[in-house]
């Protein structure tokens, strides 16, 4: 019974944490129309950033507050560098200049900080653990994420719902080319939702890195399940991002403990069930 | 279409050949075996090719194939002797060729962006089962310990562990498979395969099953990726999970696009490029201190060549299609008419609701043969909804819809389609990179879409004649060897429905042929219907009053949903239910002209 609890909790905290960064991927899909393979390499960046500033810093949250309007800057840069330029071609050149910013990337960060794996410390006052029972416990800094996770999301809801730009994107999001007959000005609206984008990909990347350890490559797995994720739940629906991050998040978490050397293989099989059943995702437009 | 290679072409390449069976003379092993793999991922990408190129579907899976190849040798290799090349190559296409259905049978179902993370998503999934089980070594790989050989009878005609026989044999399929695809995609099959990439919508409407033939073309290109997989383990004798790494199908797509999407020598010049490109920059006495950053270097010189080079090294080879001037129109000959009957078409109490909408209410029409009927009613009258149940594109909510007398009431689309039912679109829908000609053709193969066909043979005469005749038909036979973007909107249309006379057609829907159209063009495509109805069956909607008036021979006037009158153009000039509810609003002078 306290196993399922766990499962539960990790479930809910990992599919929040993919959340983020899916987030971020199906925003860029459905506003700008482009797939966007380095998402996982903003990832990565996130949980570097967290690590330098932390080192300088001493508080996880404190880095935070500097390192997400610096990738929100990064990310309008890169927008402004490349990827204004694949708007309206095909789906093809997408991925391929895309991909060349992942080896770009790669190297970068290898220059920067090098491949040995770093760990980024727990703040003190987070350290403890929660007692569940006699035998159980669970990390307060888990809760802590799940917690930042859900604030940023109700951020973006109340951002989405509420705001000018918000309904801009909730225009882009039902029709595309929609938003650009009302004439907004395309360019920045943009540039605003790639660099929101990247920024939430980053968010992720920070939070988790003091559970996970910091290392070359470590968005990669996360761009894929948050493709996984956006397919299920639906190009360009936030709603079906969410959904889909935690029905991943779940299965992934049950499948270690029940299906131990097939767990990564359940989220695939799951993906293929939803498609198979409707394969437009399950809040896709038509 | 893609056509044959071009003499540049094929010197280009004969060049390369010549130049690949001196390497072992001249070359020393690093230079054989740096030949051997460039060879093997020009193999491995000529599939993928097929796929993205030939019909536009975006892998991003496609190493997981050559990956199951590279593990097929591993499975079928014991270690006590060398296993049979004629055994492990053959089980090597068959293993991924049947993933490739199993994955496929999923993943065509999706399109797009969609077909790109799905695939992406298999792949890991792929690379997660045999990196986390204990299948063959998991993560750690495994080694094939011996090479397999050629052997017949128990006869061993070639060793494959001697570097210089392996790379041979590696030219030769190289050849092979690229004679293969190319004959593939130049086939009727493959016609439909580039069809699809431009247009799928247009090929389904026509009567193929698209899902089929996207099914099949990803069980091919899986099948020779696992052929190329299992050279691959060949080379080093040694697999291991990463081949399955979408990192693998990353670089093989950029070889793709590099070499130049959609022409199949254009990714063997790609996967050279990339690898002489890749191996300089890892090269320090060359390139310095790049060779440390040197993917990074990659990545720069990628972005370059997406940006600045979109059509790749064979852009350069091969001029653009439809850039030479067009060929200056012939008048068209006196048409050919055949004793030939049009289709009746009638519904019983057909209805259609959307929600609380209804949209088509109770309308009962008969419809009859060689004859144009017009379609009329303002906007929100139902009539596209009516055309769309009548194509098979909608279903009806109740009431029967009958073809000729046979109750096609709930048919799919297609199978409607095969019946001699033939549409077009509001907007002009045909394949615009091919030629008037092609386009013809491709609509003429519609007649026999149940048959898989890798053989022009038996039908190239047949397809022929109906797409000649179809253009002389429509007045096109000036234009056929005009690509069709580079045609006049009323050529556009007039293709369209060249098209579906070509497939078969003998009841023709046209939703505004005549829209957007000069008061020229207006006139050429109405005395083209009148034409047609001598052997055809012709339904129009239209907006252009005048136009209808004139060409049709019944008119059906509906009005929210409802079947308001029908009759002949002087029935319903007069009718004072039309006049009041519809073209009052036009003014009686109009109405009485």
């Amino acid at each position: 019974m306290e196993l399922v609890l766990i499962q539960i909790l990790n479930g809910l905290q990992y599919g929040l944490l993919i959340f983020l960064a899916a987030s971020g991927l199906t925003l860029v899909f459905g506003i700008l129309g482009i797939i966007n393979l380095s998402h996982g390499s903003f990832y990565m960046l996130g949980a570097y950033l967290s690590l330098t500033l932390t080192s300088y810093t001493g508080d996880i949250f404190l880095s935070l507050l500097i390192g997400i309007p610096l990738a929100f800057a990064f990310g309008a840069l890169i927008e402004w560098l490349f990827i204004r330029h694949l708007y309206g071609r095909d789906h093809l050149q997408q991925v391929l200049l895309t991909f060349a910013l992942i080896l770009i990337f790669n190297d970068l960060q290898r220059v920067v900080w090098g491949t040995r794996p770093h760990s980024v410390p727990i703040p003190s006052y987070l350290s403890a653990s929660v007692q569940l029972s006699d035998v159980l416990s669970y990390p307060v800094y888990r809760l802590a994420v799940a917690g930042f996770c859900v604030l940023l999301a109700l951020g973006m809801v109340y951002v989405i719902q509420y705001t000018r730009i918000g309904q801009m994107i909730r225009a882009g999001e039902s029709n595309r080319e929609m938003v650009e007959v009302l004439g907004i000005d395309s360019r920045l609206l943009f540039r605003f939702v790639f660099a929101a984008g990247v920024a939430l990909a980053a968010a992720a990347g920070a939070i988790a890195a003091p559970i996970d350890s910091v290392y070359p490559g470590v968005g990669e797995p996360v761009l894929i399940i948050s493709f996984v994720v956006v397919v299920i739940g639906g190009i360009g629906s936030i709603k079906g991002a969410f959904f889909g991050a935690l029905l991943i998040g779940l299965a992934d978490a049950f499948g270690k403990v029940f299906l131990p050397e097939f767990a990564s293989v359940v989220v695939y099989a799951l993906m293929a069930a939803v498609l198979v059943v409707s394969p437009g995702g399950l809040f896709g437009r038509a | 279409m893609l056509t044959r290679p071009r003499p540049l072409v094929l010197a280009v390449l004969a060049a390369l050949l010549v130049a690949g069976l001196l390497i072992p003379a001249f070359g020393g092993p690093y230079a054989v075996k740096f030949t051997t793999r460039f060879i093997v991922f020009a193999i491995f990408v000529l599939s993928l090719d097929l796929l993205i190129g030939i019909t536009g579907l975006v892998s991003f899976g496609h190493a997981m194939f050559f990956a199951l190849g590279a593990y097929a040798l591993y499975f079928v290799s014991s270690t006590s002797e060398a296993s049979n090349a004629l055994v492990a190559f053959p089980a090597a296409m068959l293993l991924a060729g049947l993933v490739a259905a199993a994955i496929g049978a999923v993943a065509v179902l999706t399109r797009g962006f969609y077909f790109i993370m799905v695939t992406l998503a298999f792949g890991q999934m792929l690379f997660s089962l045999f990196f986390d089980t204990k299948i063959a070594g998991g993560s750690d790989g495994a080694y094939i310990y011996i090479k397999p050989a050629v052997s017949l009878a128990g006869v061993t005609l070639l060793d494959l562990d001697h570097r210089t026989t392996f790379f041979f044999v590696c030219l030769a399929l190289l050849v092979v498979v690229y004679a293969a695809l190319l004959a593939v995609a130049r086939s009727p099959f493959g016609r439909v395969l580039q069809g699809i990439r431009w247009n799928e919508g247009r090929l389904a409407a026509l009567g193929f099953n698209t899902y089929v033939y996207k099914l099949l073309s990803f069980i091919i290109a899986g099948a020779f990726a696992g052929l190329a997989g299992v050279l691959y383990a060949t080379i080093d004798g040694y697999v291991t999970p990463d081949l399955f790494g979408w990192r693998q199908s990353g670089i093989a797509i950029m070889m793709v696009v590099l070499g130049g999407v959609g022409t199949l020598f254009g990714p063997i010049l790609g996967a050279l490029s990339f690898s002489l490109v890749e191996e300089v920059l890892k090269t320090e006495s060359l390139v310095g201190p790049i060779a440390t950053n040197w993917s990074l270097a990659l990545g720069v010189l990628l972005i370059a060549t997406v940006l600045g080079a979109p059509r790749g090294i064979a852009g350069w080879l091969e001029p653009k299609r439809g850039a030479e001037a067009a060929a200056a129109p012939v008048p068209a000959t006196a048409r050919e008419r055949r004793p030939m009957k049009g289709k009746a078409i009638e519904t019983e109490g057909l209805s259609r609701a959307f929600g609380g909408l209804i949209a088509v209410n109770d309308v009962t029409l008969r419809l009859a043969p060689n004859q144009v009927h017009g379609i009329i009613g303002p906007n929100g009258a139902g009539k596209t909804t009516l055309i769309n149940l009548l194509s098979g594109a909608l279903r009806s909510t109740s009431g029967r819809i009958r073809l000729d007398g046979e109750d096609i009431t709930g048919w799919a689309q297609h199978a409607i389609a095969r019946r001699g039912l033939g549409r077009s679109y509001q907007r002009t829908n045909i394949i615009l990179p091919f030629t008037a000609r092609e386009n013809c053709l491709i609509a003429a193969q519609a007649r026999h879409p149940e048959a898989l066909r890798f053989s022009t043979r038996g039908y190239a005469k047949e397809e022929a004649t109906e797409a000649a005749y179809a253009l002389n038909a429509t007045g096109l036979a000036g234009r056929a060897d005009t690509v069709a973007a580079h045609l006049s909107h009323g050529e556009q249309r007039q293709l369209e429905i060249a098209m579906l006379i070509a497939s078969g057609a003998r009841l023709l829907i046209l939703d505004e042929p005549l829209g957007g159209m000069g008061p020229e063009e207006t006139g050429r495509v109405t005395a083209l219907l009148r034409d047609l109805s001598a052997d055809h069956t012709v339904i129009l909607v239209e907006h252009d009053m005048d136009a209808i008036f004139a060409a049709a021979d019944t008119l059906t006037v509906l009005v929210e949903g409802r079947l308001l009158a029908h009759g002949s153009p002087q029935d319903i000039r007069r009718d004072p239910a039309v006049r009041k509810a519809y073209l009052g609003r036009f003014g009686e002078n109009e109405a009485v002209a």
